[in-house]
């Protein structure tokens, strides 16, 4: 972890993250106004000492709603990511252990779910069963399954052939315990990498689908959804779509970059 | 030497997952072995089968997961319970899931994907009226995908540690993390509000005015592309990079072949092999991207038709859509297993 | 490099062809105009079921008569009407030669056919509306009367609407589901093309019998673009013609494009439910009529262009009653005291808003806002976009508490009132509550010809009285705010529709 503070794109990361994270965490305390008040008598201003952002359609402060929108949207993004982190990590380390039939039908049903369009499934499964973030969450975590079974699938495969295995199942130790023990090992810094990186691919996907106006229940805030907003008002406001975006793509950049540095060991070129 | 990709394409991670069919039978294996044939395509059904019956199978849960049913989308003048009934069981509703399930199946397999809710209209018309629309963004954003994607990966290949490999890697990398709508927002602002040399909605069939078409299409495919460009070009530039240090491709340079020669029949197929794994992986994004630009751009195209049906629980034209974009992928997967196949005999030997 | 070269002939190939854009229109020589608006909700006149399909229905269909700039009755398919002296029947006079776009004769017999159907189909939407009409006889090929149930003064102006719009009989007989995807009428377009919730593409019918004021060969009809890229769908020519939000306005003109602000008969309200906790409580009806600010609405949703109206049309429609915007004013305070009267206390209420995102997205929030100053907490429920959608979950089921809603208007007022106040009304969230006192007064309306001295004064009666027993509170009125490419001239823009007689295109 320590060769993650050599590269400079990984720190900068961690402190887009870092960021971020404490905008998410504290977002609803140091917002200097109620992201729900809305004062009919500013409508649309530009940026001032009251309103940093500005003001939006309905007279509300900008700058706070993006910042109650940051917990709204980092905790669904964080969600998701534990939901396929749940149900792809132990039926992928298990598919190595649990004989054939497993296997092979666990195999086939991630397959299955790599075949389902993306967005559209996401789409069609929110919306179909109710059109709330909750369930926007749960589609987006069910689809991004796979790629943690794989990760996990992987890892024990390779610990399940190497050598010091088999020469500690000679020694006698139990076959589920020393596998069990240098599985996890093996797991860890893979299941981190792609952690990383899916919830900066679900922060991006739960922006696509707030923009869309999926899962977006009014009047809360959501980056997407504040972004799709700014562009209706344009004209008036210009440089509004600047602050939304610039959130959904540091955060996600920082993401990837922070799973790149993680990967690739130090000394390696980018 | 590592060929770690970057961790945008985590999900490339699975790509070697994808129905991955057997190898295919080189010509001298071929040699009066039908059956070596045979069994490669039976191995292949064996895989490919089941994955469709699950992915249709998870389609059709969805719907009936939903609890949604038809009598809410159709007009009357009073929903009585007893017409509520009576519609449900028109639809076939009121049978055990599995057996609509079954019924349904084999609906498709006839070519019948059921009919609106809301309209009555056949699914399959609905969505032939705008596949035209969806593929033609698609394949447009596909071909320059692979074409700037092979273009970009290879120039930075060749520089490698020089700027223009520098510049490549970090304008892909900034690009993976944008939102489609993002791009296709901004490709309006230029072309459309400040050039105005773009139209930014609508489409047409390029049967009825090539340019036009051309026009309409610009920009969508342009904003899905990108994405697709960027990964491809750094996954190809990492195994690019990987295969030039291999001591063959020195030991051709000391012979004296030419640069074209090396990249194009010996460089490029070796390592273009996990580059077009990535492209299989893609081509379900593409299709699902398309939503948000078909949303953006106002065409009526197959992602916008499941959004909005979704929306309006129009169950059937939204499993039909789904299916149809799950036959597709899981065609296109196949024709590339296929070209790994012939482009790399050495992945052919298990 | 010669391999960098090669991928410079493909970019170069896109962009020359590309950069060549939108120039067709130039080259062929057919009039196009690309209108991005709604599609209705049905092409059959006898199943729309929501007013502002009049718009688009009207492209393929023509009605009985038509509304001149003045809001006078003029002849359309009928030449001529007139009354018995009883006011209970009138014979409508048809031009000679009329044609449905099936080739088959529009004639008494073919509209006897059509009001028939609007009353018998068993999803007909016209029932309401014709309930007067006892039967139809024909007197001859031109010649078709209206036998009534009792007197009736509104009829020319009632079948100026979708309830005149005379639809081909064999079509029907052939096919009833067609008919709601595939107009065939006598209107001024014929379709061509019809693509469900995408477009439907009409060329010009030359039968139509005033053809000579139609100077457009081709009409593209699609639905609205996202707001946001609507100015740069005029400016790019994918679209000709929209309606345009309040607040963009400025944008538009500052690049250049037409802006239409035309008087419309559009009034928007909040619609209230009685049937629907808490709303049963009448003394919570009472609290709401106070509750809402109408000036917020209308910097809100009109940026000040619209005007501020407690009944359902503008205020100097001559419908409207004057007297009926000192009934209530904004009065929060008293709001939340009848709340508490009624057992409410602040904080305790808690409501769902349905709204649409088709109409009025913003305003749901601004209703939220405001209930939430008289301690009412509401979430909002978005009803999903589609050209049916919302009509199915707020006409049809009637299911919601409160939503927003508004209406588009209709040629005659009083078949304005029975839409938003009548027991069958679409647009009555409360149906079919309708106090007996607004229905006889409706009927003293109907039996007063329109010369009569009376008929003003019974009709503003009839209004208020309509107003008082509706839950609903209308709020504001918008008029049409119409963008436009420069080349399009002399909009045909009237208070109940958009007509596209004598538009032209340079």
């Amino acid at each position: 972890m320590s060769a993650l503070y050599r590269r400079p794109s990984a720190r900068f990361a961690l402190v887009v993250l870092a960021g971020v994270g404490f905008l998410a965490a504290f977002g609803p305390l140091i917002a200097p106004q109620d992201p729900l008040a809305q004062h009919m008598g500013e409508l649309l201003r530009g940026p001032s000492p009251r309103h940093w952002l500005g003001t939006d359609q309905l007279g509300r402060d900008v700058f706070s709603r993006l910042v109650a929108g940051s917990t709204i949207s980092v905790l669904a993004a964080l969600q998701s990511v534990l939901i396929g982190l749940t149900l792809g990590v132990l039926p992928g380390l298990l598919s190595v252990f649990l004989g054939r039939a497993f296997e092979w039908l666990s195999l086939r049903l991630i397959d299955a779910l790599i075949t389902l369009p993306f967005l559209v499934f996401a789409i069609a499964m929110t919306a179909l069963l109710g059109n709330g973030l909750v369930q926007a969450m749960f589609a987006v975590g069910l689809l991004i399954t796979p790629a943690f079974y794989r990760v996990s699938r992987a890892a024990a495969l390779s610990v399940a052939n190497a050598p010091y295995v088999e020469a500690a199942r000679l020694m006698g130790a139990t076959s589920f315990a020393v596998i069990a023990w240098h599985a996890w090992r093996k797991v860890l810094p893979a299941l981190a990498v792609t952690t990383a990186a899916m919830t900066g691919a679900c922060l991006a996907i739960v922006a696509s689908l707030t923009f869309l106006g999926i899962g977006v229940v009014p009047p809360a805030p959501t980056w997407g959804g504040e972004l799709a907003s700014e562009l209706k008002t344009l004209y008036d406001r210009p440089f509004g779509p600047v602050a939304p975006a610039f959130l959904i793509i540091a955060t996600v950049w920082a993401l990837n970059a922070l799973a790149d540095a993680m990967r690739d060991p130090p000394g390696v070129k980018p | 030497m590592s060929m770690n990709p970057p961790a945008t394409l985590a999900i490339s991670h699975i790509a070697a997952a994808i129905p991955s069919a057997p190898a295919i039978p080189s010509a001298s294996e071929q040699k009066g072995s039908v059956r070596v044939v045979l069994g490669w395509l039976l191995s292949t059904l064996a895989i490919i089968l089941p994955v469709f019956l699950l992915s249709t199978l998870v389609t059709f849960l969805l719907g009936a997961a939903s609890g949604l049913n038809p009598a809410a989308g159709m007009a009357g003048d009073s929903a009585t319970p007893q017409l509520i009934a009576q519609i449900n069981a028109d639809f076939g509703l009121d049978q055990p899931v599995l057996r609509q399930y079954f019924t349904w199946i084999g609906g498709i397999f006839q070519g019948d994907l059921g009919r609106s809710w809301f309209n009555r209209v056949p699914v399959t018309e609905l969505i032939g009226q705008r596949l035209a629309v969806s593929a033609s963004v698609a394949g447009v954003a596909l071909l320059l995908g692979i074409v700037f994607g092979t273009a970009f990966g290879i120039i930075a290949a060749l520089t490698q540690g020089r700027w223009p490999d520098r510049a490549i890697t970090g304008v892909a990398s900034i690009v993976s993390s944008l939102p489609p709508f993002v791009i296709a927002i901004l490709l309006i602002m230029l072309f459309s509000l400040w050039l105005r040399w773009l139209p930014s909605a609508g489409y047409v069939s390029p049967a009825v005015n090539f340019r036009l078409w051309l026009a309409l299409i610009a920009m969508p495919s342009i904003a899905l592309s990108v994405d697709v460009i960027a990964d491809i070009a750094r996954q190809l530039r990492t195994g690019l990079v990987a295969t030039l240090s291999e001591n063959y491709v020195t030991g051709a340079i000391v012979r004296g072949l030419s640069w074209r020669r090396i990249i194009f029949v010996h460089v490029l197929r070796n390592g273009a092999g996990p580059a077009l794994t990535l492209l299989g992986m893609k081509i379900p994004t593409l299709i699902g991207g398309a939503v948000v630009t078909e949303t953006v751009f106002t065409m009526p195209g197959l992602g916008m038709l499941s959004a909005d049906s979704a929306l309006r629980g129009d169950v059937p034209i939204v499993q039909g859509a789904l299916v149809v974009c799950i036959v597709f992928v899981l065609t296109v997967n196949l024709f590339i297993n296929i070209l790994q196949g012939t482009l790399q005999p050495a992945s052919r030997r298990r | 490099m010669p391999t960098a070269k090669l991928w410079l002939i493909p970019l170069a190939v896109m962009l020359t062809l590309a950069g060549c854009g939108p120039s067709d229109d130039q080259s062929s020589k057919a009039v196009t105009v690309k209108w991005a608006f709604f599609l209705p909700t049905s092409w059959d006149p006898v199943t729309s079921r929501t007013g502002n399909d009049i718009n688009t229905i009207s492209l393929a269909y023509a009605s009985l008569t038509r509304l001149d700039r003045d809001g006078k009755a003029e002849p359309s398919l009928a030449k001529t009407w007139h009354y018995t002296s009883d006011g209970k029947a009138i014979t409508f006079e048809l031009r000679d030669g009329l044609k449905f776009t099936d080739g088959t004769a529009l004639d008494a017999a073919a509209v006897k056919s059509f009001f028939d159907r609007g009353k018998a189909q068993h999803d007909s939407f016209l029932k309401d509306q014709l309930e007067d009409l006892e039967s139809v006889s024909v007197e001859s090929p031109t010649l078709v009367t209206l036998h009534l149930s009792e007197p009736d003064y509104q009829i020319p102006y009632l079948v100026a609407g979708r309830t005149g719009m005379i639809s081909s009989p064999s079509a029907a007989q052939q096919d009833l589901a067609k008919l709601s995807l595939s107009p065939v009428g006598a209107g001024p377009f014929k379709m061509v093309a019809f693509v469900a919730e995408s477009y439907a593409h009409f060329v010009k019918n030359p039968d139509y019998w005033d053809a000579a004021n139609i100077h457009i060969d081709r009409l593209e009809l699609t639905v609205a673009p996202d707001p946001s890229t609507l100015v740069a769908g005029v400016l790019s020519g994918a679209i000709d013609l929209a309606r345009l939000p309040a607040i963009k306005v400025e944008e538009a003109r500052a690049n250049g494009l037409t802006v239409t602000v035309a008087p419309s008969l559009q009034a928007l309200d909040m619609s209230i439910n009685l049937n629907k906790p808490p709303f049963t409580n009448p003394k919570v009806v009472e609290a709401f009529r106070f509750a809402f600010d109408p000036q917020e609405f209308l910097k809100l949703l009109t940026n000040g262009l619209g005007s501020v109206t407690h009944q359902p049309f503008p205020t100097d429609y001559f419908a409207a009653d004057p007297a009926i915007e000192s009934l209530w004013s904004y009065d929060p305070d008293r709001a939340a005291r009848l709340l508490a009267e009624a057992g409410y206390p602040a904080g305790s209420l808690e409501l769902t808003i349905t709204t649409s995102t088709a109409n009025y997205g913003t305003a749901a929030e601004l209703a939220q806002a405001q209930l939430a100053r008289i301690g009412v907490k509401s979430s909002i429920r978005i009803l999903p976009p589609g050209s049916s959608t919302m009509q199915s979950v707020l006409y049809i089921a009637k299911d919601a508490q409160i939503a927003t809603d508004g209406t588009i208007g209709r040629e005659s007022p009083v078949q304005n009132l029975l839409a938003v106040f009548g027991p069958s009304g679409i647009m009555n969230l409360s149906g079919p509550h309708a106090s007996d006192h607004f229905i006889k007064a409706l009927e003293a309306v109907r039996k007063t010809p329109l010369e009569d001295p009376n008929y003003l004064p019974r009709l503003h009666e009839a209004v208020r009285i309509g107003v008082e027993q509706s839950p609903s509170d209308y709020l504001v009125s918008v008029p049409w705010i119409i963008v436009s490419k420069p080349s399009l001239k002399n909009l045909n823009i009237q208070p109940s529709q958009i007509r596209w007689e004598g538009v032209t295109v340079k």
